[in-house]
């Protein structure tokens, strides 16, 4: 049995009166692809946002690789070695393609307070910034402003920027959403391709997409965790079945 | 940027040697302006850091300014006077008690951001300035505090030539410096500050530490020019911490442009300049400048710098001859404005003065006695008094609509975030810097 | 115990007075997210307005008429400069309206002078209303108190019990919605903003007879005014009227301490010492009642960042 990467145990979360997390139990292990599905409003941008340190659970606890990370502030987790990626994209506009890889890639390299040296000049600081470039095939765009990216091309970025601080977890928001059947199998073999040898968290409504990426798949109904297996075993689950598609009712 | 790197390089080049060689070509009195023109470059380039670069307004920048300049003037008094290091090295004074005051203020005013942060600034500077006058040992009392230059290196330091000397150099080195800055990785993270902060946390950044450490630098950086200006005055006095000192690299920075690295410096060396060529001639002068930032705000927020670039690009897209047409129509039409504005402002501002109303209420006569503006005498009852800055405001706004329409393409190809996400490099003209 | 009394009733007062500015700049805050940096000006408007009115309609006439006057100023600057550049983002709109500001200062100082105008009380209500101790207390501080109370007695009772006023709330909440439902927003925007500059505009008319009329009043009260938002909470009227009570008479009653940290350190046997190092440890209190909103200010940022009654950030 090997230890989990990423642990939630008794994960709760209210907003005021509104108890959006009831209680999530995950294990994810090193490695694998784990999708987390749901119904609208099931919370799963929600539990993303507790795991990578943008609100603090109400109780329970969040274990990475072992180290206790609930509560912590989101660049501390970053540096633990989880990284995320943003259902609505959340790159720096106004900066180009480049620019925006660089800037997540300098953090890694420890030159965030630095001013002694010409970052232009930088060689390992340019070729990582390259080589991720190359890896979410935006080398033909390096120039252009982010913000004028096509959508598909920004949600490339994003998982590029994902990937810059080599992230032992990697969580990403509905990476898919909002993209045409092309789009959706490039950028669906790209997350298989760069998300190789670590453990990925995917938050997907394209249950194609979900059966031929994921290892194993968690479902998360109201809060809770009500069934979590391979994707077969998902698709055979009666519980599943009655949470999206409602009880059957014998005629 | 500039598209051609080159022609920027030469550009800056010429302008040093004009530089150098100013004190041959001006007068003392407008040498002396020329000084304060520099210091206001600085300044608003400090400014521009945390503003334009990093996205954080601050609206209480004189408290470093201020600090930095006190800190300045006690350094030129100490050991009797002596100055506690060589005059060329006194605004290092300044640069440290802006450093230290900022990193503390930043402290305070990075923990909120947008309308908190700018509400914060402009507190810290109230309360710089309600607290100086009481603590006389330091702030001088309403007389404020004053030494003198000391001779160093063989220079004596008295004329206003050695003066500028020194400003011109402190003056560029730091430009210099807060270029090469933006070269630096903590330079392109503050970009980032000003693109998406909240990301910035997300990629494992202390974003609250990196927005202290700009804030900080860019108050370093004012507190320089308020030793600058306190080496050329060899005086500090608490009005320094006033508001209207808030407010100026506010106006020059977007006036020139924020997007724009000397952008900043281009508009606060126009204002400063106008500022002393025409305070002889009229009371208003500041109610310009309020007039054309508002009117920047609202129709050109790239400033004059990114205006620049635009026209240079349609320029360059067109063809200058057919340009030719467009151009003059709209520089008339500034002009025009400007000259209704200007008649207006000053025929209003004497009517309302006190000599002026004591007149009227003493003339028999006539009732309203005529104004003397611009060599000729007005009346103010006459119809032909009105007529004139109506005629000017109207034609001004007729020539705008020809003008617009004649450049109605430029908009177009040039906007950064257009519609027709144009891909030519002319539309990266303005953007990040 | 007379000056306590006496600065308790004039810090009220001054902090009713702050309410009445700060709601309109919390409340348009709370409703469009624009900080307006040239409420301070309404404030300044209200006074000169009144002033220049006073010939003609005389001093209560003026008094009325002035806030319905900086009231449509206030929807000029709504109608003809923010909503122009409303697309561009708060930073821009909090910019337009430092301009605006700014100008405003300086066309006041056009029209008036670079000094004090003579706006005073008329004789005829200047009595005292009733004596605390062996002082008399001036009336007209108490009509300028009573002005401030009503004032939120009537926007609450607008605000929460009038359909116009349901309006108004749903449209800080949710502008769109509302307008799907059929309202003018923009139309709300503007009653909103105008509503809040008379009110300003009123505090100003009713202050400026009282204090002093000059065209430095926006700038001094601005910074005031930003305190208490910011230890108030912004968008939340009774964090304004709270932290407004609480910087007026603190300030007031700060005026009158006489002591200094030399005093305090009087009780340790140190008062010799921090008199020698004078500075700080020689300041009095009464000279630092002016700083002391916005050490207040700070405090509250360190301590509470959303303000007192505030939403958490």
């Amino acid at each position: 049995m090997r230890t989990p990467v990423l642990s939630l145990r008794g994960v709760r979360k209210s907003f005021g009166d509104a108890e959006i997390i009831r209680g999530v139990d995950i294990d994810i292990l090193p490695g694998e692809r784990h999708a987390l599905i749901g119904p609208n409003g099931a919370g799963k941008s929600t539990l993303f946002h507790l795991v990578s340190g943008n609100h603090r659970p109400t109780s329970g606890s969040i274990y990475l690789a072992g180290r206790r990370i609930d509560g912590q502030s989101p660049q501390a987790i970053n540096r633990h070695g989880l990284a995320r990626s943003f259902q609505i994209t959340n790159v720096f506009p106004g900066l180009s393609v480049f620019e925006n890889l660089r800037l997540a890639v300098m953090r890694p390299h420890r030159l965030q307070y630095s001013i002694s040296r010409w970052i232009d000049g930088d060689r390992p600081v340019r070729e990582e910034t390259e080589r991720l470039m190359d890896l979410v095939r935006l080398t033909a765009r390096v120039h252009a402003l982010a913000g004028e990216l096509a959508y598909s091309e920004q949600r490339s970025l994003e998982i590029g920027m994902t990937l810059a601080s080599n992230p032992q977890v990697i969580l990403l928001d509905e990476p898919m959403a909002g993209m045409s059947r092309e789009e959706t199998a490039f950028t669906a073999n790209l997350i298989r391709e760069v998300t190789r040898g670590r453990a990925l968290l995917i938050v997907e409504h394209d249950m194609d997409v979900v059966f031929s990426l994921a290892e194993r798949v968690s479902v998360l109904v109201y809060g809770e965790v009500i069934a979590t297996g391979t994707p077969d075993d998902i698709r055979a689950d009666a519980a599943v079945r009655e949470a999206y598609l409602g009880a059957e009712v014998p005629v | 940027m500039i598209r051609s790197t080159r022609h920027a390089g030469f550009a800056v080049a010429a302008l040093v040697l004009l530089l150098v060689a100013l004190p041959h070509l001006l007068s003392q009195g407008l040498l002396n302006a020329a000084i304060q023109m520099l210091i206001a470059a600085l300044f608003a380039c400090a400014y521009n850091l945390l503003c334009g670069q990093a996205g954080m307004l601050s609206f209480g920048h004189a408290a470093y300014f201020g600090v930095g300049a006190f800190a300045t003037i006690h350094a030129m008094k100490a050991l009797g006077g002596a100055g506690l290091v060589p005059t060329p090295f006194l605004p290092l004074a300044g640069a440290a008690a802006g450093l230290a005051v900022g990193a503390a203020a930043g402290w305070f005013a990075t923990k909120r951001s947008g309308t908190y942060f700018a509400m914060i600034t402009l507190a810290i500077a109230e309360l710089l300035h309600s607290l100086a006058p009481h603590l006389k040992g330091w702030f001088g009392g309403e007389s404020g505090v004053s030494a003198m230059r000391m001779p160093a290196f063989g220079i004596s330091f008295g004329s206003t030539t050695h003066v500028y000397y020194l400003t011109m150099a402190w003056v560029l080195a730091c430009l210099a410096a807060l270029y090469l800055y933006t070269r630096t990785p903590l330079g392109r993270l503050t970009l980032g500050l000003r693109e998406n902060s909240h990301r910035l946390a997300f990629l494992g950044y202390d974003v609250h530490r990196v927005s202290v450490l700009v804030f900080a630098l860019s108050a370093m950086f004012s507190g320089i020019a308020g030793g600058l200006q306190v080496v050329n005055n060899e005086a500090a006095n608490y009005v320094l911490f006033d508001m209207q000192l808030s407010a100026a690299p506010v106006l020059h920075a977007f006036i020139g442009g924020v997007k724009v690295f000397l952008g900043p410096a281009i508009g606060a060396a126009l204002m400063t300049f106008f500022g002393y060529a025409v305070s002889d001639l009229t009371q208003s002068w500041l109610l310009y400048q309020g007039i054309l930032f508002v009117l920047i705000m609202m129709f050109m927020p790239d400033g004059l710098a990114g205006l620049w670039f635009r026209c240079a690009a349609w320029r360059a897209r067109v063809g200058t001859l057919r340009a030719m047409p467009g151009l003059l129509a709209a520089i008339s039409a500034a002009l025009l404005l400007a000259a209704g504005t200007v008649f207006t402002v000053e025929l209003l501002q004497r009517l309302f003065a006190q000599d002026y109303r004591a007149l009227a209420r003493a003339a028999v006569t006539q009732p309203w006695p005529s104004v003397h503006l611009f060599g000729r005498d007005w009346l103010p009852g006459a119809v032909e008094t009105w007529l004139v800055p109506l005629a000017l405001l109207a034609a001004a706004g007729v020539l705008a609509v020809i003008a617009k329409r004649m450049v109605r393409t430029m908009s177009y190809a040039t906007e950064p975030r257009g519609v027709t996400a144009s891909t030519t490099p002319l539309a990266q003209a303005g953007s990040s810097t | 115990m007379d000056t306590f009394v006496v600065s308790l009733l004039n810090g009220a007062v001054y902090g009713l007075l702050l309410f009445m500015v700060s709601a309109g700049l919390t409340l348009i805050f709370g409703m469009m997210g624009v900080l307006n940096f040239a409420h301070a000006s309404f404030y300044m408007l209200g006074a000169y307005f009144a002033y220049a009115l006073e010939g003609t309609l005389g001093f209560w006439g003026a008094l009325v008429a002035s806030p319905f006057l900086v009231m449509g100023f206030g929807v000029a600057v709504e109608r003809y400069f923010l909503r122009r550049v409303h697309h561009h983002g708060h930073a821009h709109e909090l910019l337009l309206t430092f301009g605006l500001a700014f100008i405003c200062a300086e066309l006041i100082k056009l029209f008036f002078g670079n000094y004090p105008v003579n706006y005073r009380i008329p004789q005829a209500i200047d009595f005292a209303a009733f004596t605390v101790g062996s002082v008399g207390y001036p009336a007209y501080r108490v009509f300028m108190g009573g002005v401030a109370l009503a004032m939120f007695g009537l926007m609450y009772l607008l605000l929460a019990r009038t359909r116009v006023g349901i309006v108004v709330r749903s449209a800080i909440y949710k502008p769109r919605m509302v307008e799907a439902l059929g309202h003018n927003v923009p139309v709300v925007f503007m009653g909103v903003f105008g509503v809040g500059a008379g009110l300003a505009g009123l505090a100003g008319a009713v202050a400026g007879a009282f204090y002093t009329t000059n065209p430095n009043m926006a700038l001094e009260l601005g910074a005031m005014v930003f305190v208490v938002v910011v230890v108030g909470g912004l968008g939340s009227l009774e964090g304004a009227m709270l932290a407004s009570l609480l910087i007026g008479v603190v300030t007031s009653l700060a005026v009158s301490i006489d002591l200094s940290l030399a005093d305090l350190l009087a009780h340790v046997g140190a008062r010799d010492w921090a008199e020698a190092v004078g500075g700080l440890f020689t300041l009095k209190v009464s000279s630092l009642a002016a700083t002391l909103p916005f050490a207040l200010m700070l405090l509250v940022l360190l301590v509470r960042p959303g303000g007192l009654l505030g939403e958490k950030p």
